[in-house]
């Protein structure tokens, strides 16, 4: 009896492993930037280990295990959705060399300010290229496994597509552009036609595969979804971009295209919900593990609330003429980065790591804790970001009494979200460890995996 | 619905999205020399974008409301501090927010740098960006009322557009270094120690924390008098 079907799948947990262990580095950044807000640090220390260098590496570790999460979750369901192995498990694992070196050498670049000084992008060129060395050769890998199958479905076009455009839109934040708003035009193009467009289409896809594999629903069914969430995703979230373009100096219709787009985004993502809502009720598998059922659940839920909800609430020009560039769009960005990539990274190695050690039903209690833990805590750090902004807001640029006299009162709301993010971390190490010493429940079903394709194959 | 219709959805979605979005960037850049004055983008405008990048200031500091939150947004900051002020807080953060409850680093910017810094926040400052953000809406208002009449600047605007990073008067400026009223009845220097004072505060006065200005000679004589005249007793000014 085996969990994976195919051996090549394997390499999929150095991507789990390493990705979890940023997540882990992410967190703890992340307490210290808070720690910059809540207390007045001394000017030596200031010189030395800035907020500018801590934020870059914060930012930069989300990235990168966002993208180990996406390459290794594709790897995983690529040899099943092709039914055959890897083109080459050797390019996976140089690939995920090339990168874990031009990522490590990056964080250790930051801290002696080796930097490109431009948000999320600041990896310096040579970094750059090891990074599209490491894009190329995935994709070279995904499309030559996709190529030589013999079986074909939407689900393997789509995170082809997916994964391509992701890698295409990099290249817009490589060069130097001379004049401001051009850089920041197509810095989005990157950022936004990331994390609202082909990010959503890979993890569309993901868990297009995931609800699939578990409730047992008829692909056809899937597919179907699959599509048409992905079609308005990518409709409203395209001419969307123009969300970010309301005050960099362009032309007024942005404003209308800008903000009718952008508001209709949530659109895909109620899809999503009513969807993984009718394949849970309409399952033909029983539950096997509740704890990735939650997690399932949970990602489209917390997508909803934290991109879709919190996006909403401040996409219209005459409200984000105030929250544009304050603790607001740190509320959001918080709740839609956790709600619906880090749940779905971490949905995917709920899914896939406990079959890559054989694994049927698992020991759950320790991840459950970690689940609450980390999805409560999350809320609560988005809800304190969130008031901090609006006090922000309504003081700097309301009331207009000065930069200085809002930012002072931020000191007691990063002092809760520093206590807030502390117990995160603790729900994070819970989950890491969780999946790193995954044991096999004690009552174990009785039926064996049957072929994963299979249109009922198993129940998870 | 079909499987049919549900591609069609699909490809009708995302290519008609697409096609607006690229008609709207080909026409962004139309317009872009107006809206960002292509033409006053200079080799010094360039520079200080470059400074900008190398000191990574956009990771602490917003600017068209992009970056980090740490610290203000800088797009209109020309208008909200002038170039001198910027001049002094970059190179002498240590010595301005020395009890401020946020710090920022000392980064080592050199003085031709500056100078290119500031050419390109002056020209972010100008981008034609819808009046955001909404709170530096009035530094740029008074900008332009002083540049339309210059014959009828104040010694105040002079003076506060080149000291009130630190200095404060009346109501305007920041309380950093103290009051012009409470200096000019501390000290004792004459004209000429006073333009000395500030151009090289350590030539003056060893060990002061005060910064050294980036003011040409002929500004620093306005100043002087200006701080002067506040020696007057305030009876006799009334």
């Amino acid at each position: 009896m085996t969990a994976i079907e195919f051996p090549s799948q394997r390499v999929s947990l150095w991507y789990f492993r390493i990705a979890l262990v940023l997540f882990i580095l992410q967190v703890i950044m992340g307490l210290w930037l808070s720690i910059n807000y809540a207390f007045t640090l001394p000017q030596a220390l200031v010189d030395v280990f800035a907020f500018n260098t801590a934020r870059s590496i914060h930012t930069n570790l989300l990235v990168a295990w966002m993208l180990l999460g996406f390459m290794g979750g594709t790897y995983y369901i690529l040899p099943v959705e092709c039914e055959r192995d890897l083109y080459s498990t050797r390019i996976a694992y140089l690939q995920l060399a090339i990168f874990v070196l031009a990522a490590v050498t990056a964080v250790i670049g930051f801290l002696f300010r080796w930097t490109r000084g431009k948000p999320l992008l600041e990896i310096p060129f040579p970094l750059n290229a090891l990074i599209v060395v490491a894009a190329l050769l995935f994709i070279a890998n995904v499309a030559m496994t996709i190529f030589t199958a013999k079986v074909r479905s939407a689900l393997q076009w789509m995170l082809l597509g997916g994964v391509a455009f992701l890698a295409v839109m990099y290249l817009f934040g490589m060069p130097f552009y001379q004049n401001l708003n051009t850089d920041y035009y197509y810095w989005w193009w990157v950022i936004h036609l990331w994390v609202e467009g082909a990010w959503e289409v890979v993890t569309a896809s993901i868990v297009a595969f995931i609800i699939m594999r578990v409730t047992g629903v008829d692909r056809k069914v899937v597919e179907k979804w699959l599509y048409v969430e992905t079609g308005l995703f990518l409709f409203t979230g395209i001419v969307g971009t123009g969300h970010h373009y309301y005050w960099i100096g362009a032309p007024d219709y942005w404003l209308w295209w800008g903000g009718v787009f952008s508001a209709l985004e949530p659109l895909p993502i109620v899809l999503m919900v009513v969807d993984t809502w009718m394949h849970v009720r309409e399952r033909k598998n029983p539950i096997i593990n509740p704890l990735t059922w939650y997690y399932i659940v949970g990602l489209a839920i917390y997508h909803l609330v934290g991109a879709g909800l919190w996006g909403f609430m401040h996409t219209l020009p005459p409200i984000n003429y105030y929250t544009h560039g304050s603790q607001v769009t740190v509320s959001h960005g918080h709740l839609a980065f956790f709600g619906a990539y880090g749940i779905l990274n971490l949905t995917i190695f709920y899914f896939a790591m406990p079959r890559l050690k054989n694994i049927i039903k698992y020991q759950d209690r320790l991840g459950r804790w970690g689940f609450w833990i980390m999805t409560i805590g999350m809320f609560l750090l988005g809800l304190v970001f969130g008031v901090a902004g609006i006090l922000q807001t309504y003081l700097e640029r309301f009331l207009d009494i000065g930069y200085s006299t809002a930012q002072i009162t931020m000191m007691f709301w990063f002092r809760i979200a520093f206590g807030i993010g502390v117990v995160f971390l603790i729900g994070v190490i819970i989950t890491v460890w969780h999946l790193f010493t995954i044991k096999p429940a004690p009552d174990q079903p009785a039926e064996t995996l049957s072929s994963e394709r299979g249109p009922a194959a198993e129940g998870i | 619905m079909t499987g049919k219709a549900a591609r069609w959805i699909f490809w009708i979605g995302t290519l008609s999205s697409a096609v607006i979005f690229l008609w709207m960037t080909y026409d962004f850049h139309r317009q872009t020399p107006t809206f960002a004055h292509t033409d006053r983008l200079t080799a010094d405008v360039i520079a200080g974008k470059k400074v900008w990048h190398r000191y990574n200031c956009n990771d602490c500091h917003t600017i068209l409301g992009f970056g980090g939150y740490y610290a203000p947004d800088m797009t209109k900051a020309f208008y909200r501090l002038g170039p001198n002020n910027i001049a002094t807080i970059v190179m002498h953060p240590e010595a301005v927010y020395k009890n401020s409850f946020r710090k920022m680093p000392q980064l080592g910017v050199t003085q031709p740098e500056i100078a290119q810094l500031n050419a390109f926040l002056k020209w972010v400052g100008e981008i034609d960006n819808r009046h955001w953000p909404p709170q530096d809406e009035k530094f740029v208002k008074a900008y332009y009322q002083r540049a339309a009449s210059p014959q009828n600047l104040s010694k105040v605007d002079i003076v506060m557009g080149a000291c009130g990073g630190c200095h404060s008067f009346q109501n305007l400026g920041r309380n950093v270094a103290g009051s012009f009223d409470d200096i000019a009845k501390r000290i004792a220097y004459d004209r000429a120690t006073l333009i000395r004072y500030m151009l090289n505060p350590q030539s003056v006065k060893p060990g002061i924390a005060m910064p050294p200005q980036n003011v040409t000679p002929e500004t620093a004589g306005i100043i002087a008098d200006f701080i002067l005249a506040l020696k007057v007793p305030k009876e006799v000014r009334q």
